[in-house]
């Protein structure tokens, strides 16, 4: 047998989110601050009800805490948030569209995300309306334009997929034109659109992982629901019809809930590329292709993927900041296709 | 009783295309086999579609029992209908286990894993289409004739109460067509279950189904029991080829055996009409072949029983036939007439006469006089085989006389024919 069996599934789901706390526990840990991390650890335990009255903090200085709880904590769960969220939208659409390129963006998420961005910098509402107007025109921007590509591709009352890819691609290329062209006649603001387009948390707080992180949990695990569903398209639409399933209503519903999962992460984060398309990949050369372990074990992965090459994003040079979406690729790549050399199988 | 699925005018194309089907009705009692046959592109798949509701006709009702099948839900219609398709890629490794398995969910709530039972029932299918020894391996990576009894296994799953499948046997070999046919029959007759097969090979569809559809640019062109439909004149119509319709002996239904294109381009002889006059045997070889250039060939009267007369009808020939050793009665006389009317030619071949078929020789003798051509074929001295006291040698000689082809042998009937009917 070549993939985990189904016994073992939970105790793999387990494993995965065992191996996430221990990632995101450890990368807590660093940073550039000059805090030991004896001290990360207790200032960590500290906060756990109960346990936490064992400490005493008095010994350790105010700004410490600071960096660790209002800096350090929010942005290692956002990361593993958003990293979740890209490899399980990933591999919801690789799975709709049967298609090995398909990745979040596939139909316009980013270009949308990033025209919001783009606006809400140049028109100066990102200054005006305060930190979240930026979120919010990028949110807007990813759902509109999800929204645009399902209506276009519609052909008497049936999406077919390959329409919603083809009208993604043409949309998305018109948007960035778009984009471009903002870029272009607003030269000062380019520095600051093309950092948010790399994708960054850099300066993202707790509010940013209150705002997230609902719709993301929620968005994954509604993702989940339907991974049986999923499978049966795999054999393509025609068959899943055939086994009882609404395929126009299955495909709406999972474009919905993808554009508002990914409209959320890249509204906090930026249009982070390569973990959507790659995680999936990833994790299917060991998982095997049923979404229903596939799809919890891609979020998990995304997410401690995300987690440590943030950490790195923010250590490697600091105290300057690498944008975590030129990380994600640098190391992403080439690791993904060593796993390829090495499986020898073909990817889908 | 409530037929199990009744078509009902069923009009459908594909966007503004010409119509695939037009008016297309027929009803399914449950439990039977019904076979669809028909030439390329004569709407078989699509018809099997619009029954499975995957696609949605422009006029016309499919009915499940009682039920539009339009309204029925999706997951109840999956629970009912299960489709084998044409053909099915898969480029996922699933497992053939887990595949079939798929074949659950319609019968799965949301959020059930699969119990005991359904592993039982995906068990049942494999075990029946000979692929639980598969049952570890990837479905994309075991042959298309596995792949093929893998699908018809997942359908089995589904425990429908109607199987439709579309071409089922054209990725499998000689032995496991018959399996799948044979398992297919044996559902069929012990498991109650209606199959409706779309079938190229009409051989599988004469041994296998109780009833035939023959489709023919986009309407039904003949429905009913295997030996009523396809037969060699239905065959020659549809598909344009010659085919010889031999009992088969173990099965009690019939071969059907390719002979050749009905159209040649040697002889245009499709509008010229022969009445064909023969018996023991002597009419075989030239009846094919008159056939094959595409001839209108018409036979009386015959024997029942007679190797000609099998070989007209199996050729599907109109003919007039009488019971044997009787007597030719006078009313199959005049049907014999109404064929001889017809023709533009009439043939005679060297058959014996005796008093009961005179009449045959004198029908002839009197076509001639009207002005058809008559032609006799083999040697013009009658002795041999006049067993009428020398009234068929005369009326020969009076054939003779007014100016009847004469051919020595049967083949020289082709040249000869070949400028009769030009100069028509």
């Amino acid at each position: 047998m070549p993939y985990p069996a189904k016994q073992l599934w939970h105790l793999l789901i387990a494993v995965g989110m065992l191996g996430l706390f221990v990632i995101m526990i450890f990368c807590f840990t660093l940073g550039p601050a000059n805090i030991t991390f004896g001290e990360t650890l207790v200032l960590l335990l500290a906060k756990i009800p109960f346990l936490g009255q064992l400490f005493d903090l008095s010994r350790y200085p105010e700004t410490h805490q600071v960096i660790l709880y209002q800096v350090r904590l929010p942005r290692v769960i956002l990361a593993a948030l958003v990293g979740a969220a890209l490899a399980a939208v990933g591999t919801t659409f690789q799975g709709i569209f049967r298609n090995p390129m398909a990745d979040p963006y596939i139909i316009g998420v980013s270009s949308g995300a990033a025209l919001g961005a783009a606006i809400a910098i140049v028109t100066g509402l990102s200054v005006m309306l305060g930190m979240w107007a930026l979120p919010l025109a990028a949110f807007l921007g990813a759902v509109l334009s999800t929204w645009l590509v399902y209506n276009l591709a519609r052909v008497g009352g049936r999406v077919p997929v390959y329409t919603l890819l083809l009208a993604g691609v043409a949309l998305s290329a018109f948007m960035s034109a778009l984009m471009s062209f903002v870029m272009i006649v607003n030269a000062s603001e380019l520095q600051q659109i093309i950092f948010w387009m790399l994708g960054s948390f850099s300066g993202r707080d707790w509010s940013h992982v209150l705002v997230a992180a609902p719709v993301i949990i929620l968005g994954i695990i509604s993702l989940w629901v339907f991974s049986r569903d999923l499978n049966a398209m795999l054999f393509g639409e025609e068959t899943a019809q055939h086994l009882g399933i609404e395929t126009e209503k299955l495909k709406k519903i999972l474009l919905v809930l993808s554009a508002i999962t990914v409209a959320a992460a890249v509204s906090v984060s930026g249009t982070i590329g390569f973990v959507g398309l790659i995680i999936p990949h990833m994790v299917r050369l060991f998982t095997g292709p049923d979404h229903r372990i596939l799809l919890p074990v891609a979020a998990l992965t995304g997410a401690s993927f995300m987690v440590i090459t943030d950490t790195f994003a923010r250590v490697a040079l600091a105290p300057t900041e690498i944008p975590v979406g030129i990380i994600t690729a640098f190391f992403g790549g080439p690791f993904f296709i060593y796993l390829l050399k090495r499986k020898k199988s073909n990817l889908f | 009783m409530i037929p199990h699925i009744a078509v009902e005018k069923l009009s459908f194309k594909y966007g503004a295309n010409k119509s695939v089907l037009e008016k297309v009705s027929f009803k399914v009692e449950k439990g039977s086999f019904v076979s669809i046959v028909g030439p390329n592109g004569s709407g078989k798949s699509t018809l099997l579609k619009n029954i499975s509701a995957s696609l949605i006709p422009q006029k016309g009702q499919v009915f499940l029992k009682s039920e539009d099948i339009f309204s029925i839900k999706p997951k109840e219609l999956a629970a009912k209908v299960a489709v084998v398709p044409q053909e099915t890629m898969i480029q996922f490794p699933f497992t053939v286990e887990e595949t079939v398995l798929m074949g659950r969910m319609p019968h799965q709530q949301r959020f059930q894993g699969d119990t005991p039972e359904d592993l039982a029932i995906a068990r049942w299918g494999m075990e029946l289409t000979n692929t639980w020894h598969l049952k570890d391996r990837l479905i994309s990576e075991i042959s298309g004739g596995e792949r093929q009894r893998v699908i018809v296994a997942r359908a089995l799953t589904q425990e429908p109460q109607v199987l439709l499948l579309d071409e089922p046997t054209a990725h499998l070999d000689l032995q496991h067509q018959m399996e799948l046919l044979e398992l297919l029959q044996s559902l069929n007759k012990t498991g109650q279950v209606t199959v409706l097969a779309v079938l190229h090979d009409l051989n599988l569809a004469s041994q296998f189904s109780e009833y035939v559809l023959l489709l023919y640019q986009t309407k039904v062109f003949a429905a009913g029991r295997p030996e009523e439909t396809l037969t060699a004149h239905n065959i020659r119509q549809v598909y344009g080829i010659e085919v010889m319709i031999t009992p088969n002996e173990m099965t009690g239904r019939n071969n059907i055996i390719p002979m050749a294109r009905s159209t040649s381009k040697l002889h245009s002889g499709k509008n010229y009409r022969l009445h064909l006059i023969c018996g023991g045997g002597t009419g075989t070889f030239i009846m094919d072949k008159l056939v094959q250039y595409g001839y209108q060939v018409t036979c009386g009267v015959l024997n029942i029983g007679d190797s000609d007369w099998s070989k007209a009808k199996s050729l599907g020939l109109p003919l007039v036939e009488e019971a044997p050793f009787t007597g030719i009665r006078p009313e199959i006389y005049r049907k014999n007439q109404e064929l001889i009317n017809r023709a533009d030619a009439v043939v005679l071949m060297p058959i014996p006469f005796g008093t009961g078929n005179l009449g045959n020789l004198e029908q002839a003798r009197n076509a001639g006089k009207e002005g058809k051509t008559i032609i006799l074929v083999g040697n013009s001295d009658l002795s041999s085989r006049d067993f009428t006291g020398g009234k068929a040698s005369r009326v020969y000689q009076e054939m003779l006389d007014e100016g009847a082809h004469v051919l020595k042998e049967p083949r020289e009937i082709f040249t000869l024919l070949n400028s009769l009917s030009q100069q028509k």
